[in-house]
């Protein structure tokens, strides 16, 4: 097919590139500053909280998790602002949507992973005289956590492949300035590969990463394996 | 601040709408055929020993699963075209990245599902004199389909959502209809609210269905 590639391009401009996985970064790591531990506020509200708490928390828990990401984004960019009033740009837009998305997500790996934990647990610690906030604080939530990191890990991936998506809401991510570097370019086809590449790269690094964890605790015994 | 919620335009344009949700089921429906058919194979690949068979399905399915399905979905747009000797249109671009997608997901979850099943149920079938294929047809795969019911089932949900980002590359489904609403009739409130739940109505049941399942095919029960 007498295609000629052509690298050159790409990489003349590649700094805007690195500029846009830095952002890209970013975006995810403002997502997980809030979206962790708003999630673990979101599990014990429906693990523990009453009935007119529990019940509200677990249909936004259902909706963030039954949405497509796209649709919570434009909707939190195109009709919040006009609702409240208020002007919010496409970083702040980006930020709220996966901290709530993702809060959803991780609300129900904290919750698996407190339920988890043997109900012995929670009654040798009563039997030592802790009230229930300290037995969930100094008995539970240890054993828990270090059972949800592979999970939470997974999640924090996700949480930065979903970013991907603040790029059609004009905030400059790596596949947004890979599509104006294009456009200006002609050159789709190795813009697009190079951007997959990089996505692939950071990606894969974490993945590995999570993997390794995972056997390194299974091998432990602190998470059951499977 | 008192915002007077009117979601006449949303009736106004149902027609528009009930095409977008049937372009996002069709694509959906598609994808998720085409992506566990492959899927099956791909995922015998990656359990058989043998390298040429199960370094490159290990290839491809490390690099779909470890890279943003939208850029999957833009690359099949934007880039794939330039080397590609058919024409491609949105519904193709939005296909060949949804399958993909979906065959390497699906292929860790046959993959799973085989390991799962006893070395003994192997054995058995050879010792019944069955070839490869006939063990794997009616012995193996019998029995670890319904394992994986649950995990397909989890598949589809994250594929309908999936489908949303179709919408990038102006492929009709529902959230693009929904912003050419918005953008014509001024209400990106109404359309953007109503749009979301349109998805939860329609997603929301099959989750359901899948934490039943999950409970129901729980190992020991």
């Amino acid at each position: 097919m007498g295609y000629e590639w052509d690298f050159a391009i790409v990489f003349r401009d590649f700094d805007l590139l690195l500029l846009g996985l830095v952002n890209t970064l970013k975006v995810t790591g403002f997502a997980l500053l809030f979206g962790v531990p708003l999630g673990l506020v979101l599990a014990l509200a429906r693990l523990y909280g009453v009935a007119i708490i529990r019940v509200p928390v677990g249909f936004v828990i259902e909706f963030l998790r039954s949405t497509p990401p796209i649709a919570q984004l434009f909707w939190f960019f195109f009709a919040m602002p006009l609702l409240l009033d208020i002007e919010i740009d496409p970083f702040e837009a980006a930020v709220i949507t996966f901290s709530l998305q993702s809060s959803a997500f991780f609300a129900e790996v904290f919750r698996g992973g407190i339920a988890s934990i043997d109900s012995g647990q929670w009654e040798a610690s009563k039997a030592l005289g802790m009230e229930r906030n300290a037995q969930l604080r100094r008995i539970i939530l240890p054993q828990a956590i270090k059972r949800m990191v592979p999970a939470f890990m997974e999640r924090a991936i996700e949480v930065m492949k979903t970013t991907t998506l603040v790029g059609t809401i004009s905030y400059a991510d790596l596949l947004y300035e890979a599509n104006s570097i294009a456009e200006e370019t002609y050159r789709y086809l190795e813009v697009f590969t190079v951007a997959a590449g990089m996505y692939f790269v950071v990606i894969f690094i974490c993945s590995m990463g999570v993997r390794h964890l995972e056997h390194y605790l299974g091998r432990t015994g602190e998470i059951t394996t499977g | 601040m008192e915002y007077n919620w009117d979601f006449g335009a949303v009736w106004t344009y149902r027609g528009l709408l009930w095409t977008g949700l049937q372009n996002t089921i069709i694509l959906a429906v598609v994808c998720l055929v085409l992506g566990l058919f492959f899927g099956l194979f791909v995922g015998a690949a990656r359990y058989s020993t043998r390298p040429i068979l199960n370094y490159p399905a290990t290839a491809f399915v490390e690099l779909f699963r470890n890279t943003p399905v939208l850029i999957q979905i833009m690359w099949f747009f934007f880039a794939f075209p330039i080397i590609s000797p058919f024409q491609v249109d949105a519904f193709t671009a939005a296909t060949l990245g949804l399958v993909l997608n979906t065959t390497a997901f699906s292929s860790e979850i046959f993959r799973a599902g085989i390991q799962s099943i006893a070395k003994g149920q192997w054995e058995a079938a050879k010792a019944l004199g069955m070839t490869y294929m006939q063990q794997m047809k009616r012995v193996i795969l019998p029995q670890a389909i319904r394992r994986m019911v649950p995990a397909f089932m989890n598949r589809a949900v994250e594929l309908v959502k999936m489908t949303s980002l179709a919408s990038v590359i102006a492929y009709g489904e529902l959230m693009h209809q929904a912003k050419s609403i918005a953008a014509i009739s001024f209400n990106p409130i109404e359309m953007y609210t109503a749009v979301a739940i349109f998805y939860f109505l329609l997603i929301f049941p099959f989750a359901i269905l899948v934490r039943r399942l999950e409970i129901k095919f729980q190992p020991g029960s």
